[in-house]
């Protein structure tokens, strides 16, 4: 799960991280470069891969991290 | 200096025609024109393909521009009666001059006949028997900035190697279509319900106190250039984990705060509606306006600029997803605010970041602060009609500028904002 998620990741932010540095981040994604553009597109591909709907009223700090979106998706 | 004249038309035959509603981007600018004209050539906007050590015959750059208007059916897209007609064949004028920017200039100034007229227009600047530049004016119904920056990206690779990129592109006719469906509906009813939300609890209108100060003709355009907002913008992202645009929309929301003293500020940025697959790449008129709100509350200059930041992320993501809305939702959803809360309400303020990149470097002191000897001021343009009172744009490394209604805002004040905005980011970079 954890992989494939660093894949959409990877993929939102056109190739800017590989899904290893993804993975191997230890500072939220924001702060590797993921503007908030790829983080609309990583919500897109999460909700079209997962049949999820991702509410975006609450608290979203799960967006920044693969760990955080992992136990997010578990949750459902 | 104009040489301008016209060589012919070029004849294109795409694959299939047909008629369809609008799709919530061609229908926003459609309202968006409506309420502008007749200043509606407002919205008209070009690119200048230069060709330099490559440059093309006027046949080859012909050949080009018909393959160009046959892949993306928006560029032979007409308005009728409210919908999209797309056509299946045509023939595009072409203009021929001796510069690109007397050119863009000329094919830029008049206002399009939606209905009649196809909704590019296109003119080649030779020198000799060669092609220099290709100028391109869009109907920003077919093309948005992004959409355009698709447009020529096309161009260049059929130049180039005779073809376009391989996929298909998104079509507008196609996503009409899913927006009409049960997919389409869910979206927009979610959009819906923040508009509705957070019209309930925002002021009136941001700009609700007359300047006393009314020019004629009232809407004045005050240019900052400034690369310090850039340089510290840069480096607020990388300090706070986050992207040069938040930076910036947050900064000027804390200025509207300051300006107005309104505590609840909400603003429309314009957003690109480019995240989703089935619309990225699209050469298309997918902007529309979001909304931002954000709870500023107290003396802004007291509030840690951080924190603000830490606050307008998530309503920055909310305010992305509210923009890929049904316009007609919209109207509605405000026509019940204003029944229930016994006004209208409208913030007319706006925010279009229009850079292309976002790439954020963190910028020593000494480069911020000698940038700033670089900041200048000019007014760059007034005229009668606007349908906002007050629009903030971003442009280049960096032109910030506020084009506002001086009945609401006096030239004076749009001066305050623009040299408080640089304090502000200057000041929070170095803090």
């Amino acid at each position: 799960m954890k992989q494939r998620l660093a894949e959409l990741v990877s993929e939102s932010c056109d190739g800017q991280l590989t899904p290893a540095e993804v993975l191997a981040a230890s500072v939220p994604l924001s702060y590797l470069g993921v503007t908030s553009l790829a983080q609309m597109r990583l919500i897109d591909a999460i909700e079209r891969e997962f049949e999820v709907e991702i509410d975006l009223g609450g608290d979203v700090s799960f967006l920044d991290s693969v760990g955080g979106l992992a136990d997010w998706l578990a949750a459902r | 200096m104009t040489a301008t004249g016209t060589i012919g038309t070029i004849a294109f035959a795409g694959e299939r025609s047909g008629d369809a509603p609008l799709t919530w981007g061609q229908r926003a600018i459609w309202e968006a024109i409506e309420r502008t004209a007749p200043d509606d050539h407002y919205f008209n906007f070009g690119r200048v393909v230069r060709l330099g050590a490559r440059p093309a015959s006027v046949d080859g750059a012909r050949w080009a521009l018909a393959r160009l208007v046959e892949r993306h059916e928006s560029l032979r897209t007409l308005v009728v009666d409210g919908r999209q007609r797309v056509r299946t064949c045509g023939e595009l004028p072409v203009a021929v001059g001796d510069d690109p920017d007397v050119l863009l200039a000329e094919l830029t100034a008049p206002a399009f006949d939606y209905a009649r007229e196809w909704p590019l227009r296109v003119g080649l600047v030779t020198s000799g028997a060669d092609v220099t530049h290709i100028v391109m004016v869009f109907c920003h119904l077919a093309a948005d900035g992004l959409g355009a920056e698709e447009a020529v990206r096309d161009l260049r690779l059929l130049l180039l190697r005779g073809e376009p990129r391989g996929s298909r592109p998104p079509q507008p006719m196609d996503i009409a279509h899913w927006q009409q469906a049960r997919d389409g509906r869910r979206v927009a009813a979610e959009a819906a319900a923040h508009w509705d939300r957070e019209h309930r609890r925002i002021p009136q209108t941001m700009f609700d106190v007359p300047s006393g100060a009314g020019e004629r003709p009232p809407i004045w355009r005050a240019s900052l250039r400034s690369p310090a907002i850039d340089l510290a913008a840069q480096r607020l992202a990388v300090k706070h984990g986050t992207s040069t645009s938040n930076v910036l929309l947050t900064a000027v929301t804390a200025m509207v705060a300051r300006t107005t003293g309104h505590e609840t500020v909400a603003m429309l940025p314009i957003v690109s509606n480019r995240f989703r697959a089935d619309t990225r790449g699209a050469v298309s008129t997918m902007s529309q306006e979001g909304l931002f709100t954000l709870d500023v509350r107290a003396d802004v200059g007291k509030v840690r600029f951080g924190e603000l930041l830490g606050l307008a992320r998530p309503a920055a993501l909310r305010a992305y997803r509210s923009a890929y809305h049904d316009p007609a939702d919209r109207t509605r959803v405000l026509d019940e605010v204003a029944r229930d809360r016994g006004m209208p309400v409208h913030p007319y303020c706006c925010f279009n970041d229009m850079r292309f990149a976002d790439h954020a470097v963190y910028r020593d002191d000494v480069l911020i602060r000698r940038a700033l000897a670089e900041t200048s001021l000019t007014w760059p343009m007034s005229q009668e009609q606007l349908n906002c009172r007050f629009c903030v744009h971003l442009s280049g490394t960096m032109d910030v500028s506020v084009t506002a209604d001086t009945r609401w805002l006096s030239r004076r004040e749009m001066e305050e904002f623009l040299r408080g905005l640089e304090d502000l980011l200057v000041e929070a970079a170095l803090r």
